[in-house]
């Protein structure tokens, strides 16, 4: 039984794997920065995000642009009806 | 045949050794590790026992697959009744000891008494030695390793021991291997350092007989192929656990300041990023691929020029995030520190932030401190008082009481601002716009919790389809799950399912990150019943592994209702309801964790364990678990 070749979730989940792609904090969406970007605006909600690469293809949200974070998150809750 | 290693009972009064076979209805029930460690803990443990006494017991133990064939089969855990809590006192270690052991030929150790003088064990192919360690005593616990292995001219001696603040009997103190490997959690240093344990040291050359040897490598291989292919591994394979710090503080859910804040702004110098500047490679733990700790020397300051391991996630929460310092420089030398003198490092930067914050409101004076300065983000005091509370120093003897004792000593409403469950403090992480979160951390067996039920995946905004595929399998589930982590519909379950999958991969021996709990991908209990096939011959279905699962967190459960725990004790401190979170994104800005609905989820939760309304196993629940006869007495 146990030496069945029938894959698990997990086995199967390998072909789905995305590279290249980061999801925006704020949104969740799905976006591909140009390559070596060191920042980049998510074109959905307009957070805007540091990258760092951990391989040449793959990137990272490092942090927040600060300066604009604040800003931002106090207009989105304004909007919200929030402080 | 991988199950033959065998049960040792080390008596440090009488100095009696009497070793055992494990039997196989046993293996069947709880596998091996910290699994059966409950079973032992709760069979040889008399109930209300001081956890400092000669009458507390610490037990020792390797997992079912350690050092087989399959990935990351690194794993020791050690168990005792909790000095921190008073409740079920367990941590689990990587490194290299845990395969030791097992060459050596022995799973598990069960240590009562006290010895008159210090001692550590030596376990060697059968055998085991109680040897002096008068001169150990006062070392760190790198020194100590070492010191082992230069006594007994073998450099392949590994070992586990306590550090200073274990023989101080700070009630947070860890046990340790390698450089920075750490049983951080619930204090079992310090029971260590009450029984004048200062190491247990193995050497064995007593093969781990591979069931299917060629089917094992075969399918370690897939394992390999699965775990190092997704991103969180090779994220962490370049960052290690501090790569959770990218999404956590941009999000808004790191614990700042002792919970006043919930993310630490414009602190990239504390970065990830920037501490991965600092390392000069990276180690891992047996059979492991993915490497995950950093290797780094101290570039600044008085310990310019000093090797360490790590820093972990907790410690840049711990030297940074909780304490309000920016400075990558105090993360590396704080976490230097607490593997030196062998403390918890989460513990120890929660009782700081936590006294900088009663320093703050006046609580706390200079005069208390004796002149040292507590204001929010000082360098110099946060590794000043790691020295003072490993060695018992001035208002250091304080804190090295833990949260609730030193609350008491305190006085003055001191505990207000205590973030605690069970007396034990939480990770720098704030759960406060996340319930599953939440509700893990008030519910977990050992206290304040991210290691023992933590649905890490929540926060990931999963696609529904795929949460059910998770959470659905090995046994059936057909409430709500949803994708938005604010949400407190389904929680429970993900909770619970995260605890029996975390009990189970602690019962095999194997690295949680090689299971779901920061990847979704990860193995789980279907591809468990191949590595153990391959590597033990033993045949599980993965419905029968998730049982072994729910027996072992009942028996945790059991622990700790025989120690006084009620439903009171499963609940979050009263900022988690009373004060919304300030910083971080729109979606989580102004969050805290609703009353009633906490309620509901709780209920939900025992409902869900067959558990009664207060938290008590059900008769038909322990029947169905075979944990009706317990204490049973038969190891």
């Amino acid at each position: 039984m146990t030496g069945s070749h029938n894959k698990t979730l997990a086995e199967k989940s390998i072909k789905g794997r995305t590279t290249g792609q980061f999801r925006c904090l704020y949104c969740f969406e799905r976006v591909i920065p140009p390559k070596n970007a060191t920042e980049y605006t998510c074109t959905k909600c307009g957070y805007a995000w540091r990258i760092w690469w951990f391989s040449p293809n793959e990137p990272r949200i490092r942090g927040p642009v600060w300066e604009k974070h604040e800003k931002l998150s106090r207009e989105k809750m304004a909007e919200k009806g929030g402080a | 045949m991988s199950m033959n290693r065998k049960i040792a009972y080390i008596n440090l009064t009488t100095r009696e050794i009497k070793t055992e076979n494990i039997p196989e209805k046993i293996r069947r029930l709880y596998l091996g590790g910290r699994g059966l460690d409950n079973y032992l803990l709760y069979n040889h443990v008399s109930p209300n026992i001081d956890p400092l006494s000669s009458e507390n017991v610490a037990i020792i133990s390797a997992g079912l697959l350690v050092g087989t064939l399959a990935s990351a089969s690194s794993r020791t855990h050690v168990a005792a009744k909790s000095p921190l809590t008073g409740f079920i006192g367990s941590a689990n270690v990587g490194g290299f000891f845990g395969p030791e052991m097992r060459q050596a030929g022995f799973d598990h150790l069960v240590i009562k008494g006290k010895s008159e003088k210090p001692v550590y064990l030596y376990l060697n192919n059968g055998k085991i030695e109680i040897r002096d360690a008068s001169n150990l005593w006062g070392k760190d616990s790198c020194l100590t390793q070492t010191m082992i292995q230069k006594e007994l001219n073998d450099t392949d001696v590994k070992s586990l021991c306590i550090g200073q603040a274990g023989e101080n009997l700070v009630r947070y103190a860890c046990i340790r291997t390698s450089v920075k490997n750490a049983a951080g959690r619930t204090g079992i240093g310090a029971v260590w350092g009450s029984k004048n344990l200062k190491a247990v040291a193995a050497k064995g050359t007593m093969n781990i007989k591979i069931a299917h040897a060629m089917e094992a490598l075969e399918y370690n291989k897939k394992i390999i192929d699965q775990i190092v292919s997704a991103k969180v591994s090779k994220t962490m394979q370049k960052l290690g656990t501090l790569f959770i710090w990218g999404a956590t503080n941009s999000t808004g859910l790191v614990r700042t300041r002792n919970f006043q804040l919930n993310q630490l702004t414009n602190a990239d110098d504390v970065e990830p990023e920037s501490i991965e500047e600092e390392l000069v490679g990276t180690a891992g733990c047996f059979g492991c691929q993915i490497h995950c700790r950093g290797k780094y020397i101290i570039k600044h300051g008085k310990y310019k020029g000093t090797y360490d391991e790590g820093p972990e996630y907790t410690s840049l929460g711990a030297f940074a995030s909780e304490v309000g310092c920016t400075s990558k420089n105090t993360v590396l030398v704080g976490n230097h520190l607490v593997n030196y003198y062998g403390l918890d490092t989460l513990e120890t930067g929660s009782m700081i932030s936590w006294a900088m914050e009663l320093y703050e409101k006046g609580i706390l004076t200079k005069k208390d401190t004796n002149g040292l300065d507590l204001t929010w983000g000082n360098d110099e005091t946060v590794i000043k008082l790691i020295h003072m509370i490993a060695n018992r120093e001035g208002l250091g003897d304080i804190l090295a009481e833990g949260p609730i004792r030193a609350a008491d000593i305190i006085g003055k409403d001191s505990l207000k601002y205590q973030i605690h469950v069970k007396g034990m403090s939480n990770l720098h992480s704030d759960e406060r716009p996340t319930p599953a979160l939440a509700l893990n951390v008030a519910v977990s067996s050992r206290g304040s919790d991210h290691l023992r039920g933590r649905p890490a995946i929540d926060l990931y905004h999963l696609p529904e389809k795929f949460l059910k595929k998770i959470y659905g399998n090995p046994v059936p589930y057909d409430g709500p799950l949803t994708s938005d982590y604010r949400d407190y519909e389904g929680k429970p379950w993900q909770v619970i399912w995260q605890e029996i999958c975390y009990e189970a991969v602690d019962c095999l021996g194997i690295c949680k990150f090689h299971t779901v709990f920061l990847g979704p991908n990860m193995p789980a209990f279907d591809e468990w019943t191949k590595l153990i096939y391959f590597n033990t011959g033993m045949e599980f279905t993965a419905k029968e592994i998730w049982d072994v699962g729910d027996r072992g967190y009942t028996m945790e459960r059991l622990f700790n209702i025989r120690e006084g725990l009620n439903r009171s004790h499963d609940n979050l401190v009263d900022p988690y309801f009373d004060e919304p979170v300030p910083l971080g994104l729109p979606v989580v800005r102004g969050k805290f964790i609703d009353r009633d609905k906490f309620k509901i989820m709780l209920d939900q939760y025992y409902e869900l364990h067959g558990w009664d309304e207060n938290g008590v196993p059900k008769p038909e629940t322990l029947e169905k678990l075979s944990l009706n006869n317990e204490p049973s007495g038969l190891l």
